[in-house]
């Protein structure tokens, strides 16, 4: 069943050039949807769009058949939750318990009952023994830990992730992609991720490939980078593996091999018959 | 000429309760001419290391001796515009900092500020703004309506305008598209092996650093715990591992070939490299 809907979405910053044109796919229940693109290809607008950040200015975004507009804002936020790419922007709170119960608080939930919440949350995200910690003192890692469990106490169906991994370090991204793929595993959440990390779509279950504010592909992830050479013509990255096979094919060797162990006989082989 | 940190310690918030030394005695040299990347987990001193190469911060104990200055902790510097000049710093998202009417009047700021006159700045700034692959046409438009990778690489072109020996760059591709990335790659690469310019780049990108950095300094809790030859680190399994870092694909790829057989040089460190050395060895 596809939750979120859009058909024919636009939108334009300066009512001249359009930032997303044209836009309609669909997403389902519980799936994991990357969004990738290069800079400025309308990724961030889409997600802005989908949050309710943008107004709709052209064709319409329907979540579980309601459309996103302003009267329908209260409903919708209730229902998501939206991951931004940097962590020092997002942290509320003087402390981790402080700032997962700021939500919390918008909500009217009773304080006698938030301290259950706020635990289960910490647990959820690996942070319990940093509940008191100021944020000066988390990692990058750790900061977009604390916005995540934030989002998870107000139970959200859908997690909007804004290229949440980009400004952390190798361990930080680990981190919270793990988290990311944990989240999307069950059948309660629906996670639509923006991202450059090609190691990240191919966990996706399906991707969105926008191209200067157009719907270039909406496929599953193998079969999008199947298209190495479609994907390399809109200045995106290709999966390690196909760009070893585009640089030996410049060499005029043809490999078949689909990971790198198989290449590497694959070469060897060659090797030997020559 | 080298750069040298000696016993350098630098405390954030000396003399208060939560004083918090992000550098703990460092005694360092980066050789001047090639390119260094600094790379360590977020939080083990990477900024506030470059942030002394043109004294943003000044050593709370020890010194730093780069060029002809010498920064020591508790001495008054009398050489910072100077200083400043030589040795050009980009910071993390340097996109946030143009502030002017037009690109090429952003570009022109440093060498303005640095007494060129007016006309020699504007032409610097175009230079500069050349050598970045910005083009002539957006030359009088705002810099904020330029695309995310455009504006970085204008940030670029304002320190390059001012003609540095030495160019600090802080995670200079985070939050860039591949291509974008690779650009701003061969950019720094370009301006080393053509222009003679050193550079330091802080990074987590570790494919970048093992394809085009020649030494790599590692840092941890404020402290260094490697420095030296690139390759020698990331060939290294008992170092990657003892530092926690990834093995770069380029490597895992070579010695899955090495295994069947096949007797490759350490120097292929980027795929272009390591095609070629293969395709030699096949059509012999």
């Amino acid at each position: 069943m596809s939750l979120i809907e859009l058909k024919d979405v636009g939108y334009s910053y300066n009512g001249e050039q359009k930032a997303v044109d044209g836009i309609s796919f669909s997403i389902e229940k519980g799936s994991y949807t990357t969004i990738i693109g290069h800079n400025g290809s309308g990724k961030s607008t889409l997600a802005k769009l989908m949050a309710g950040l943008l107004p709709v200015q052209e064709g319409s975004i329907r979540i579980d058949s309601l459309p996103v507009s302003e009267e329908n804002m209260p409903k919708i936020r209730e229902r998501m939750g939206i991951v931004f790419q940097n962590p020092d922007n997002q942290f509320i709170g003087s402390t981790v318990r402080d700032d997962i119960a700021f939500g919390l608080e918008n909500r009217r939930i009773e304080s006698a009952d938030m301290e259950a919440i706020i635990d289960e949350y910490a647990q959820k995200v690996g942070l319990s023994s940093f509940l008191d910690y100021e944020p000066q003192n988390l990692s990058g890692g750790q900061k977009q830990r604390v916005a995540i469990a934030g989002i998870l106490a107000m139970k959200p169906e859908i997690i909007i992730f804004d290229e949440a991994t980009s400004m952390l370090d190798p361990k930080g991204k680990k981190e919270i992609k793990k988290l990311m793929y944990d989240l999307a595993g069950g059948d309660d959440i629906t996670v639509i991720s923006i991202t450059h990390d090609i190691e990240e779509v191919l966990q996706s279950d399906d991707c969105v490939v926008l191209n200067k504010g157009k719907l270039f592909m909406h496929d599953r992830p193998e079969k999008v980078f199947a298209k190495a050479d479609l994907l390399r013509k809109i200045d995106l990255d290709v999966p390690f593996i196909e760009q070893i096979r585009d640089t030996f094919m410049n060499k005029r060797i043809k490999l078949k091999a689909r990971d790198l162990e198989g290449m590497a006989e694959e070469l060897w082989r060659y090797r030997s018959n020559h | 000429m080298a750069i040298s940190f000696k016993s350098l310690s630098y405390i954030y918030d000396k003399d208060m309760p939560y004083a918090h030394k992000a550098l703990d005695n460092i005694n360092l040299e980066l050789k001047e001419g090639i390119i260094t990347a600094i790379i360590g987990e977020t939080g083990s001193g990477k900024s506030t290391l470059v942030e002394h190469l043109n004294a943003l911060l000044l050593p709370s104990e020890g010194s730093l001796e780069i060029l002809d200055y010498n920064l020591v902790a508790n001495q008054k510097i009398r050489f910072l515009k100077p200083l400043r000049k030589d040795v050009g710093l980009v910071f993390q998202f340097s996109e946030y900092q143009l502030f002017e009417e037009t690109v090429l009047k952003d570009v022109a700021f440093g060498p303005l500020n640095f007494g060129y006159p007016a006309k020699e700045a504007e032409e610097r700034a175009r230079e500069a703004l050349k050598l970045v692959g910005i083009s002539e046409n957006a030359y009088q438009s705002s810099p904020l309506e330029l695309s995310g990778g455009q504006k970085r690489r204008v940030a670029i072109a304002g320190i390059i305008a001012c003609d540095p020996k030495i160019i600090v760059l802080d995670e200079p591709t985070a939050g860039l598209d591949p291509k974008g990335a690779k650009e701003m790659t061969d950019l720094f690469v370009s301006l080393n092996r053509k222009m003679n310019k050193t550079i330091i780049i802080v990074s987590h990108d570790n494919e970048m650093v093992y394809n085009v950095c020649d030494e790599t300094v590692v840092l941890s809790h404020g402290k260094i715990v490697y420095v030296g030859d690139t390759l020698d680190l990331f060939n290294d399994p008992d170092k990657l591992k003892e530092f926690d870092l990834l093995e770069p694909q380029i490597v895992t790829f070579r010695n899955r070939l090495t295994e069947k057989g096949f007797r490759l040089s350490k120097k292929a460190r980027t795929l272009d490299l390591l095609s070629e050395e293969i395709a030699g060895q096949v059509r012999k």
